[in-house]
């Protein structure tokens, strides 16, 4: 017991310890080697961070809109996907699975050049509604699978016994199944925004630099040596996981899958 | 008689043009097939440039290094933190937080965060100044842009543990709690119980998350991007330099190179499906 | 209950998806047509600028330019003329140059993404060679009359004729530091920084090129490897290259095991450097923009004890520009965006150390009293070495082709591990 007590404390420490440095940047001003605390405390950079001649409070809303728009288009199509193959069988079922797992899988690398040549000669690079349907590539799948994880454990007697009561489909669907899956479906879109939220390379390409959003802009505060303006991006960042947890606090599913 | 399969029909559309369709034109850029249709031939010389590149190669063995040992140490650590959490029931709502929080750290950040902890001028290095461990920056171990990928590997480690934890423990369910209370009464000492009855349920769970993080860290971009060597560098950066290079004859190369991202990971779904069929057949 | 919350929070973003989906294409092509707009007088072209906007590509990896462009001149431009400047910020010059060639080859000569460039050397070559760039119109611009074109440095970029495809915006040239608290007396030539690198393993290293700055970095050891620049000067002369790249290699190659790390890698950018520097992980820097030390100094980045130095021998110096692509679609207003880039006012701003630091690219002598007072009197930071102080050792630059050669010679003979 003591060992698993010590070990528990090395894994608390250890997921929390990359996180400090970067709290620490976003109230420094000037932090040199070989301080072990910034010589100088300033709200600068948070400051700095939230103007808008940064760039970056911009790239907090074209994140958060892109997600919410990618999530939405996600959910529309991948609801009814999802319980299309939770609930039905049918021949190929399965290799309608491994299709929708793939673009789960495969790096964004191994797809986003030929997607920036398509959207070029459609007209949708750079724009944000071409990063928005880029987006979708590792989203719509997440949310069908996670949706046919919950409709194949679903009790659709509930629906047909409503039907057989003359209630029609619409009605079935906002007064019985909604209810049943919403809350996974409503775990499973949050989880879907931080996937979003998070992309890096996709936006890259198909945004052709004009579609900014916070990975973006962190890369660009880090790499050009600006750490206290990068981690207040950084915390900025985390924000929005933070309420996906706190929203989610008391009904994590056991058998949710999770984005790596 | 409405086929089963219709409510499908739209996401697939989109998946089958956004996703297959890149890939498609990808394939097609790399034989050297231009946008418009024109007289050129299909050409091989793309992909014979690519494969004939030592860079291409070298590049390619430390994407393999990244992703191999950052799977490996993610998965070993992964049951460790498995275990440890189903074991020991003090402290796991902090514990599940933290686990939770990891997970939605873009990797960006937790770049930034090792960056600014490990840097041979960082955090890390300041602390054994201060404690008289090291007399200069230069006597701290190189841990960022090494030619071992050390810092790479310590983020992946760092944001898929916790990813391979948290599938392990959502998978894992009472029976396997009753299996492992039953080896215990049956006189089997903890290692015991871990090696023969814990391992062995969640080993498939195990490895078709890892094929997962293979894939992912081995075609991932913005952490080599940002804590990687200047040479050589990761497939993918070497793959988006030549795809932006001013010169476009390099542009079918990056395609090229695009795909051979996109086949491993393809062979790294087979070898999740497998381990997902043994999971079921659990 | 929370899940419950959350479908509830979902649900009721909604509404603001739409409006997010419709987020508006490239703005209509209103003054796409360069041809009509040249010798038209100013005040019309103003008017037709009146509300556009403009995306300004330019590499934004220093925070004090960010703010200046944001902040100052699109601050202006919104005041006075209602247009938008959208600062579109690049890891490198080459990425907008590839946008602008890849819509060419996609047939798209109207309705460009890019209105305007910081440009010059390599990059503003490929533009002109590519038919890229919309030229002829510079004497429209009523600042044009504060050019000096009569300035070889200035009529000639990077040894290639501007020939009224671009208009000067910024002096550069490059200048060295160190921490006088940590290294009292620096090298101050390229034969003394090649022995003082031996004599001190670890303590200095360069970007990789091909970064700008690591580039220019390479071509002071190749000016010296050559025995001097004028052999160099002029068109690309592979005989003359391939005589004197063996011994630049070896010079760089020689000093590489006692560079930082040993030389196993080099930094990827000049602010990884910088930041190497600021942590006292290698004891000299340089910069194109030595002024940045002095902002770097103001925000914390670097000690006070920082002093920026020329070399005995040289140092490259340059101008740099701003062009317009040739299928912008808002001229009119990136041609209002030039002609207040090259106002007195504005380069007077860009001229304060607390701002930019940058030299001007116009001539001094041609604004009016005022201002010819003014920047005389502009303050120096006691870490950055003046501008004109610096100038009277500049060194030209290389023409495109000799950089393009240098920069590829590095990475295959002297970057590959």
């Amino acid at each position: 017991m003591r060992a698993g007590r010590l070990a528990a404390w090395v894994l608390g420490i250890w997921l929390v310890l990359p996180l400090v440095p970067v709290v620490i940047w976003t109230a420094a001003r000037g932090w040199r080697f070989p301080d072990l605390l910034p010589a100088d405390w300033s709200g600068r950079a948070m400051a700095q961070a939230l103007s808008p001649s940064s760039g970056v409070p911009q790239a907090l809303f074209t994140g958060t809109a892109l997600a919410l728009a990618v999530t939405a288009i996600a959910l529309a199509l991948g609801i009814p996907a999802g319980r299309a193959l939770g609930l039905a069988r049918f021949r190929g079922k399965r290799a309608v699975e491994v299709a929708i797992l793939a673009p789960l899988i495969v790096p964004p690398v191994a797809y986003v050049f030929g997607l920036q040549a398509l959207f070029l000669r459609l007209g949708l690079a750079p724009s944000a509604a071409g990063v928005a349907l880029a987006h979708l590539v590792p989203v719509l799948p997440y949310v069908i699978l996670v949706m046919a994880a919950v409709f194949a454990g679903h009790d659709t007697r509930l629906e047909e016994e409503a039907r057989s009561l003359g209630a029609s489909p619409a009605q079935v669907f906002v007064l019985v199944t909604l209810p049943a899956v919403g809350p996974s479906a409503a775990v499973a879109a949050l989880l879907a925004f931080l996937v979003s939220w998070g992309q890096y390379l996709p936006t890259l390409a198909i945004g052709g630099g004009r579609v900014a959003t916070p990975p973006l802009a962190l890369y660009a505060y880090i790499s050009s040596g600006r750490h206290d303006i990068a981690a207040a991006i950084a915390v900025l960042s985390l924000l929005p996981g933070l309420a996906v947890i706190w929203l989610t606090r008391r009904a994590f599913p056991r058998a949710l899958p999770v984005p790596p | 008689m409405r086929s089963p399969l219709l409510p499908v029909l739209p996401a697939l559309a989109v998946l089958a043009l956004l996703f297959y369709g890149a890939l498609a034109l990808s394939a097609a850029r790399s034989l050297g097939i231009p946008p418009a249709p024109g007289l050129d031939f299909p050409s091989l010389a793309p992909w014979r440039l690519v494969l004939s590149d030592p860079a291409v190669w070298r590049s390619a063995g430390l994407s393999l290094w990244i992703s191999a040992v950052s799977t490996a140490l993610s998965a070993m650590l992964a049951f460790g933190v498995a275990v440890l959490i189903r074991q020991a029931p003090a402290g796991r709502p902090v514990l599940g937080f933290l686990l939770r929080l990891n997970l939605t750290v873009p990797h960006l950040v937790g770049a930034a965060g090792m960056l600014f902890l490990w840097a041979q001028s960082g955090l890390a290095a300041r602390v054994a100044l201060a404690a008289g461990l090291i007399d200069g920056p230069a006597a701290f171990p190189a841990l960022i842009w090494d030619p071992w990928a050390l810092g790479i590997v310590l983020v992946y480690v760092w944001k898929e543990a916790p990813f391979i934890a948290l599938i392990l423990l959502a998978q894992s369910g009472p029976a396997d709690a009753a299996r492992e209370d039953t080896a215990r009464t049956l006189g089997a000492s903890r290692l015991q119980v871990i090696r023969h009855v814990t391992l062995p349920s969640l080993l498939p769970g195990l490895a078709a998350a890892s094929a997962i993080v293979f894939a992912f860290t081995f075609g991932a971009y913005e952490v080599p991007l940002l804590l990687g060597a200047s040479d050589p560098v990761a497939l993918p950066v070497l793959a988006w330099q030549r795809f932006t290079d001013p010169d476009l004859a390099a542009r079918p190369q990056a395609m090229a190179l695009a795909l051979l991202v996109a086949l491993l990971s393809a062979a790294a779904i087979l070898v999740h499906l497998g381990a997902v069929r043994r999971l079921r057949a659990w | 209950m929370a899940p419950r919350a959350a479908l509830a929070l979902v649900l009721s973003l909604l509404p603001v998806l739409l409006p997010a989906l419709a987020l508006p294409p490239a703005a209509r092509a209103d003054t796409a047509d360069g041809a009509r707009l040249i010798g038209r007088p100013w005040a019309e072209i103003e008017a037709e600028a009146r509300g556009g906007e403009v995306n300004f590509f330019l590499w934004g990896g220093a925070d004090s330019i960010n703010a200046y462009v944001s902040d100052y001149i699109g601050g202006i431009l919104k005041e006075r003329y209602g247009i938008t400047l959208n600062r579109v910020p690049l890891t490198d010059t080459a990425d907008a140059v590839s946008i602008v060639l890849t819509e060419k080859e996609a047939g798209n000569t109207d309705r460009g993404s890019v209105d305007l460039i910081w440009i010059n050397g390599v990059n503003f070559r490929t533009m002109r060679q590519g038919g890229l760039v919309w030229c002829g119109y510079t004497s429209t611009l009523p600042n044009d009359a504060l050019v000096d074109w009569s300035d070889p440095s200035v009529a000639r970029d990077f040894g290639v004729p501007v020939d009224g495809c671009e208009v000067p915006w910024s002096g550069a040239q490059m200048a060295f530091a160190h921490d006088s608290a940590r290294l009292a007396e620096p090298p101050r030539s390229i034969p003394a920084l090649i022995e003082w690198v031996k004599a001190n393993p670890g303590r200095f290293t360069y970007p990789a090129p091909p970064d700008f700055n690591g580039s220019a970095f390479v071509r002071h050891v190749f000016y010296h490897a050559a025995g001097g620049v004028e052999g160099l000067l002029g068109p690309f002369d592979q005989a003359r290259f391939d005589a004197v790249a063996p011994r630049a290699w070896a010079i760089l190659n020689g000093i590489e095991p006692y560079l930082w790390r040993g030389g196993a890698t080099y930094p990827n950018s000049i602010a990884q450097l910088q930041t190497l520097f600021a942590n006292g992980e290698v004891d000299l820097s340089f910069e194109y923009n030595p002024s940045q030390f002095g902002v770097g100094v103001e925000n914390g980045t670097f000690p006070a004890t920082v002093r920026t130095f020329g070399l005995t021998d040289g140092t490259l110096a340059n101008t740099s520009y701003t062009a317009i692509p040739f299928n912008s679609p808002h001229k009119a207003a990136a041609m209002v965006v030039q002609n207040l880039l090259l106002s007195g006012e504005a380069q007077l701003h860009k001229a304060r150390p607390d701002v930019w630091g940058a030299p001007p690219g116009i001539d001094i002598d041609r604004t009016a009293p005022k201002l010819r007072a003014a920047f005389a009197a502009l303050p120096v930071h006691p870490s950055v070495i003046p501008a004109a102080e610096l100038a009277k050792s500049a060194l030209p630059e290389l023409q495109p082709e000799w950089i393009a050669a240098i920069e590829k010679g590095w990475i295959e003979n002297v970057g590959r591990k």
